[in-house]
């Protein structure tokens, strides 16, 4: 394969004054990495990254233009003049690598909350926010004139700062998508009513703003084609919207969402329960309706799926933003022909999305890199040494990958026939599939890096006589646990054995759910899709509980109501016996209330936490030989610690 | 007063016997010395000391790098500036200053430093399900080298002691319960041996002039395996010897939140574990009580049978509580509500620490001082005698302005009255209670039961005198309001004492605060079916702040409340209430009698429209206490300008 295979993907494009090398945008998104309201180093470095790994353009996080604006603590506060020596090292960055940059700016409006500014929050109406559930203050016309006069202020800084454009951000939680909506916006003035009304402010922010930057910087709209609320805004007025900013002249291209990142914020950053592509008719509608380049965004994954979306003509670039997360050099190795090298996104949600509701810097589960680009990378060692990298699970293969990147002679010995460990397991049931991806780009990694794996061979206290490595990490996962009240009944299994096929469970099924994650919901599924009457049951306050945090809880909630699985919370698991009949008779203790309950079930399956399989660590201690230990054999714990784990330590032999 | 007898340490005197006990701030900086104490940490300390605290705790710091609790979290080997700072502030007042040290353990994070979480045995911690790795004899040296580096670090700086902490989040506890230590080594078979190599090791760096104490969980609430009342008798006993005082905690995995708990459960409630200590103890171990002390006259009578009290909130609202107590002219120290609602920041959010009616609470550096005497003396008309109202008008008054209160109502409060008859929340009448009585105090002149009109503001304004609006809220106008055919009721009405008819009542939360929960709890305990109708995936999801999620949904359990989970109010126009299923659109018919509208509120500032005059609390946007007070005191220092 080779750069050709893409028609329109790496043909140039002029946005206004600017014109990009390709089509491929990095385009906003929060990464956390702000300090005190000021962009970061590392924020420089990240973007850079992107840049070198030939991104045709980047879009940065939003920078607030006002001080009433700060929904989460690391924001960069775009309306301080100190900001600009940040800028500054972004931009000259960036520009390092030849790659134009825009700046987003934004007032969230009354999606936010007055705890870190201690003031009353703004919005058109003091309709409270679904997620804040703060009443914000209604705005007064003077207010609205200083919201305006904000947003010119922060794209001065942005001039001064050296962007090339600037991107206003009135789709997913902005102060003018809370004017552009009838389910925000309940003024009887001038800027509510009809659709111009509701429009005006966007008009004069794009007035404002375009004579604070002047005719050599672009300047973009990115508009909500469907905010997917009650009253919200659909394409029908998405798209007069777009046409009214056309019209001004004053705007150069229109980028795209779906949802509003309060109320439905499952459909802006879909995980890969959604579709790929699935919010592109978007950028279609808009792309019918005007005649400005619009970006088309929502989960593409792959080099090809973007070109598709080009030569289809439902967009005219393509955001590419978990994809440039999980592999900076997505845009150069497809360029390169190397398309099958990118480190593809999995679409889990678990380091990016995940980390963002929670106040942490933004990471990717497969890539260590993402998050510490500022941080710089180690020189190869002088010395290399022989590894032995015991298990060929997430853990032990990132060892690898990161023992070999620093020159060590390494080589991965796997008990099983297959590489990937419980990675592959998870990757075998429905909705889960994207993340076996993170096995394949590991093992496309080690091969490119020649790292020979053996599978079928366990690591023994022999073998590695036998070998004598330098150094040995331990990276041989997890075995099932099971808890006291489990016994030895046969019909008390764990997750993995149905997952593996080890066992043919069938009929009324109870899974118990103590991890709290995808574990317990995936079988439930797999088993219900199957034909089982489902129960999954849970000592927690929710089923699947950190679903939320990768935005798959709704969907799983679909899904689950549709497979007719039941979810029962608050209680225990006290005593599993055998019924006359041969089943299983489980007792259930509500521990809020004490009241007791019974199930009988074919079959109980345990969703509950692993123990470490370590008996080599124990055998191969005092030996003298260096050994470390990764993963799950360490303390079974999720994919992102596995792989974090094995980098750090593979990267420090 | 026992409150304000001196008293010793080993070898040094505190000038009374309150501690300002180590608690979570967030005051850190974000940045690269996000993990040290920063000047607002010391201002925040240094404020406490001025107003006569005895002995300041400064916020725990993790002894090794290995925990990482929380982002702000400070960390030993960074925090030596900051103790020197803090000690140096402390002294001045003639306070004593202790250095808190920890390591969370299991209870900790990984999100921060990236790495597993330390402990003694296999027992993920219920909060976050998280599977820790287990400790290794290494691993053991090197923490107890942590707490003695640690150590010598603060005494270094100047500190006059260390407490090493064994309660609700810590390493140490988890030690030394069987619940989460199953070890089979030395460590296991003698759970308290680490504690005391720890308390060896410590002692052994800061010498016999230093104070070293212990924060040790005295009930786990976990009878079956956990530290009982009765085991903590031992406890204290094996390791009373090695340190001068010990401050007993109620908590453990459970509920690490359980120390301090909101006003749902009872004040003074650990009080019995620090007497049992005390009375097994030898006199040479100086027992501090905690844990929903608030009140100086329980702090007093507890004094009769331990040595020292911890009343942390009670500081953070009113940081002159003590120099208030030994000065009775200064008026009555500000009651803590126990409400948990802006003091309490273990969140990921990283909210600074603050009091809903001490808002200087954590902002020492930013806030001006309210106190002080004006010049020139202006007139000030507040109408409205909510929080925000009587806030403007004590400080007002405070500073020497002459200041008169209308209020349309025969009584002061404002809808904090209602709120504080919800379920156990009868302590928030207690500030607006002191807020009229500082004003009452303060000269406030105050007319109830005459509704303020443009002709008030009018003839204020003719006279040069300056207006507060502050008239709070009115109810909104929910969806399923303009349809329904039943009879509707806000929260406040029912809260109020309106008339129920009889049945079925169905509760409207949209916001899954504390006043829909409340709501429900009061039904419940009148014998009414209550039916509560949540948007998200539990009930009551912004008690997660507060502390009380959790125990609320097993309260409400307990009690027979229907919960409608992840739903909405859809309907209300044909007899009954249709509940929808958010996800999946299925619909729950309920008989209901009566709707109760939990539901956020609108402004009420029609009497400001067209004038320049400030604006306060509800008045502007209704929130809580918090914004209300702040505004409030905000509109007051505005009169000034």
């Amino acid at each position: 394969m080779s750069g050709t295979t893409y028609r329109h993907l790496f043909t140039p494009l002029r946005i206004g004054p600017v014109t990009v090398a390709n089509r491929i945008v990095f385009s906003a998104h929060l990464t956390n990495y702000a300090e005190n309201g000021r962009p970061s180093p590392q924020h420089a470095a990240y973007y850079a990254e992107r840049a070198a790994g030939g991104a045709g353009l980047i879009i940065t996080e939003e920078h607030s233009t006002h001080p009433t604006d700060w929904p989460y603590e690391k924001l960069i506060h775009g309306f301080h003049e100190d900001v600009i020596p940040g800028y500054r090292a972004i931009t000259e960055a960036v520009h390092a690598h030849g790659t134009p940059i825009f700046a987003q700016i934004n007032h969230n409006g009354g999606q936010a909350s007055s705890m870190y500014t201690r003031l009353p929050v703004w919005a058109p109406s003091p309709v409270p926010d679904p997620l804040f559930r703060e009443v914000p203050k209604a705005v007064t016309v003077a207010e609205i004139a200083e919201i305006v006069a904000g947003y010119a202020l922060v794209a001065a800084h942005c001039r001064t700062g050296g962007f090339d454009g600037v991107e206003l951000q009135c789709s997913h939680s902005s102060i003018v998508r809370g004017f552009l909506s009838e389910a925000t916006n309940r003024r009887t003035d001038s800027y509510g009513g009809s659709l111009s009304n509701r429009a005006r402010v966007l008009l004069e922010i794009v007035g404002a703003v375009r004579e604070a930057i002047g005719p050599g910087m672009a300047l973009g709209v990115r508009l909500c084609g469907d905010e997917l609320i009650d009253h919200g805004t659909t394409i029908e007025e998405a798209t007069a919207v777009a046409a009214m900013v056309e019209a001004t002249g004053q705007v150069d291209y229109v980028n795209t969402s779906i949802g509003t990142a309060t109320a439905t914020l499952h459909m802006i950053e879909a995980s890969m329960a959604v579709p790929p592509g699935y919010a592109l008719w978007i950028a279609s509608a808009m792309r019918k309706a005007v005649s400005l380049p619009v970006i088309g965004v929502g989960r593409f994954k792959d080099p090809l799926q973007a070109d598709r979306a080009l030569t289809d003509g439902h967009c005219d670039l393509v955001g590419v933003v978990r994809g440039q997360i999980a592999d900076a050099f997505f845009a150069a190795k497809a360029r390169a022909g190397l398309a099958t090298t990118i480190r593809t996104c999995l679409s889990c949600n678990q380091e990016c999305v995940g980390r963002m509701g929670l106040n942490r810097w933004l990471g990717c589960i497969e890539n260590p890199r993402t998050g510490k680009e500022a941080v710089p990378l180690p020189a190869p060692v002088a010395r290399p040494r022989q590894v032995l990298v015991a298990g060929a699970g997430p853990a032990g293969m990132q060892a690898a990958i990161a023992a070999a990147q620093a020159g060590h002679q390494v080589e991965v010995y796997e008990s099983e026939p297959l590489t990937g460990g419980q990675v592959r397991l998870a990757a075998s049931i429905p909705h889960r599939a994207e993340f076996g991806d993170l096995v394949r780009n590991q093992l496309a990694e080690l091969a490119r890096l020649d790292v020979p794996i053996h599978c079928g061979t366990a690591v023994t206290s022999a073998l590695v006589a036998e070998r004598q490595p330098d150094v040995v990490v331990l990276a041989t996962g997890s075995d099932p646990d099971r808890p006291w009240w489990a016994g030895d009944n046969g019909h008390v299994v764990d997750v993995t054995d149905v997952v593996r096929a080890a066992v043919d469970v069938r009929g009324d099924i109870l899974v118990v759910d103590e991890l709290g994650f995808h574990q317990a919901t995936s079988v439930a599924e797999l088993l219900a899709d199957r034909g089982c009457t489902v129960e999954v049951c849970t000592p927690g306050m929710v089923v699947g509980q950190d679903l939320g945090v990768t935005l798959d809880m709704e969907a799983w909630w679909m899904r689950a109501a549709a497979k007719k699985i039941l979810q029962t919370t608050d209680v225990i698991v006290t005593e599993v016996a055998v019924a006359e009949d041969g089943r299983l008779r489980v007792s259930l203790q509500e521990h809020t209330t004490g009241v007791g309950s019974e199930r009988t079930v074919d079959w109980v399956v345990l969703a509950v936490p692993a123990k470490p399989r370590d008996a080599l660590w124990a055998e191969l201690a005092g030996t003298g030989i260096a050994i470390h230990r990764v993963g799950d054999c360490l303390a079974p714990r999720r994919a992102h610690a596995a792989v974090i784990e094995g980098q750090r330590i593979g990267a420090a032999l | 007063m026992r409150l304000l007898e001196p008293v010793t340490l080993a070898g040094r005197t505190a000038p009374s016997r309150v501690i300002f006990g180590p608690h979570e701030t967030n005051l850190g900086v974000p940045g690269p010395d996000g993990r040290a104490l920063s000047a607002a940490h010391v201002a925040y300390y240094a404020r406490r000391a001025v107003g006569g605290c005895g002995i300041v705790v400064t916020e725990t710091a993790s002894v090794h790098d290995s925990d990482w609790p929380y982002e702000r979290a400070p960390l030993a080997a960074l925090c030596g500036r900051g103790w020197a700072d803090t000690a140096a502030a402390v002294h001045e007042q003639g306070a004593l200053a202790i250095a808190s040290l920890g390591h969370g353990g299991l209870q900790g994070s990984s999100a921060y430093h990236q790495r597993a979480l330390w402990a003694p045995s296999r027992f993920p911690d219920p909060a976050t399900r998280e599977v820790p790795m287990v400790m290794e004899q290494l691993d053991i040296d090197t923490l107890v080298a942590g707490f003695a580096a640690s150590a010598a670090l603060a005494v270094q700086a100047g500190m006059d002691g260390i407490e090493l902490e064994a309660g609700q989040a810590s390493l140490l506890r988890q030690f030394l319960s069987g619940l989460t230590n199953t070890r089979a080594d030395g460590y296991g078979t003698d759970r308290a041996r680490l504690v005391r190599e720890v308390v060896a090791a410590v002692r052994a760096v800061a010498g016999p002039g230093i104070a070293v104490g212990l924060r040790l969980s005295c009930d786990e609430l976990a009878p079956w395996a956990g530290i009982t009342p009765e085991s903590s008798e031992a406890l204290g006993k094996v390791l009373a010897g090695g340190v001068d005082y010990i401050v007993a905690v109620r908590a453990g995995p459970f509920d690490a939140g359980g120390s301090r708990p909101d006003s749902q459960v009872d004040e003074g409630f650990a009080l019995p574990l620090a007497y049992r200590l005390r009375d097994v103890l030898p006199a040479s171990t100086l027992v501090a009580a905690q844990g929903s002390i608030v009140d100086p006259t329980m702090a007093e009578a507890a004094l009769g049978r331990v040595d020292l009290v911890e009343m942390t909130r009670a500081q953070i609202a009113d940081p002159d509580l003590v120099a208030k107590l030994a000065d009775p002219s200064r008026g009555r120290p500000r009651p803590c509500t126990r409400c948990n609602q802006t003091c309490r920041v273990r969140d990921a959010r990283n909210p600074i620490v603050s009091c809903i009616g001490e808002p200087r609470s954590g902002h020492e550096l930013t806030d001006p001082d309210p106190a002080g005497q004006a010049a020139p003396v202006r007139e000030l008309l507040v109408v409205g005698a909510g929080p925000a109202g009587l806030e403007a008008a004590r400080v007002a008054a405070a500073r020497g302005h002459r200041v008169r209160v209308i209020e349309q109502s025969d009584t002061a409060g404002g809808a904090v009255t209602a709120a504080a008859r919800g379920a156990r929340r009868d302590p928030l009448a207690l500030l607006t209670g002191w807020l009229v009585e500082e004003c009452d105090r303060l000269g406030v002149t105050r007319e109830h039961g005459r509704l303020a009109t443009a002709a008030d503001l009018d003839a204020a304004f003719d006279a040069g005198t300056q207006v507060v609006v502050a008239t709070g809220s009115v109810a909104a106008v929910p969806p399923w309001r303009p349809t329904c055919t039943l009879p509707v009721l806000t929260a406040r009405q029912l809260l109020e004492g309106a008339e129920l008819p009889a049945g079925i009542v169905v509760i409207d939360d949209p916001i899954g605060g504390p006043v829909g929960i409340s709501v429900a709890e009061n039904l419940a305990a009148a014998g009414i079916e209550a039916h509560l109708v949540s948007q998200d995936v539990t009930v009551g999801t912004q008690l997660a702040r507060t502390g009380d999620l959790a125990a609320a949904s097993g309260r409400l359990a307990r009690a027979g409340v229907t919960l409608h989970k992840r739903s909405r109010l859809l309907d209300a126009s044909s007899g009954g209430v249709v509940i929808e299923d958010r996800y999946t659109g299925a619909t729950t018919n309920v008989p209901a009698a009566l709707v109760v509208d939990a539901g956020p509120a609108l402004p009420h500032a029609s009497l400001a429209d067209g004038r320049e005059v400030a604006v306060a609390g509800d008045a502007v946007a209704p929130r809580t206490i918090a914004e209300a007070v702040l505004e409030g005191r905000r509109a007051a220092l505005a009169v000034e300008r």
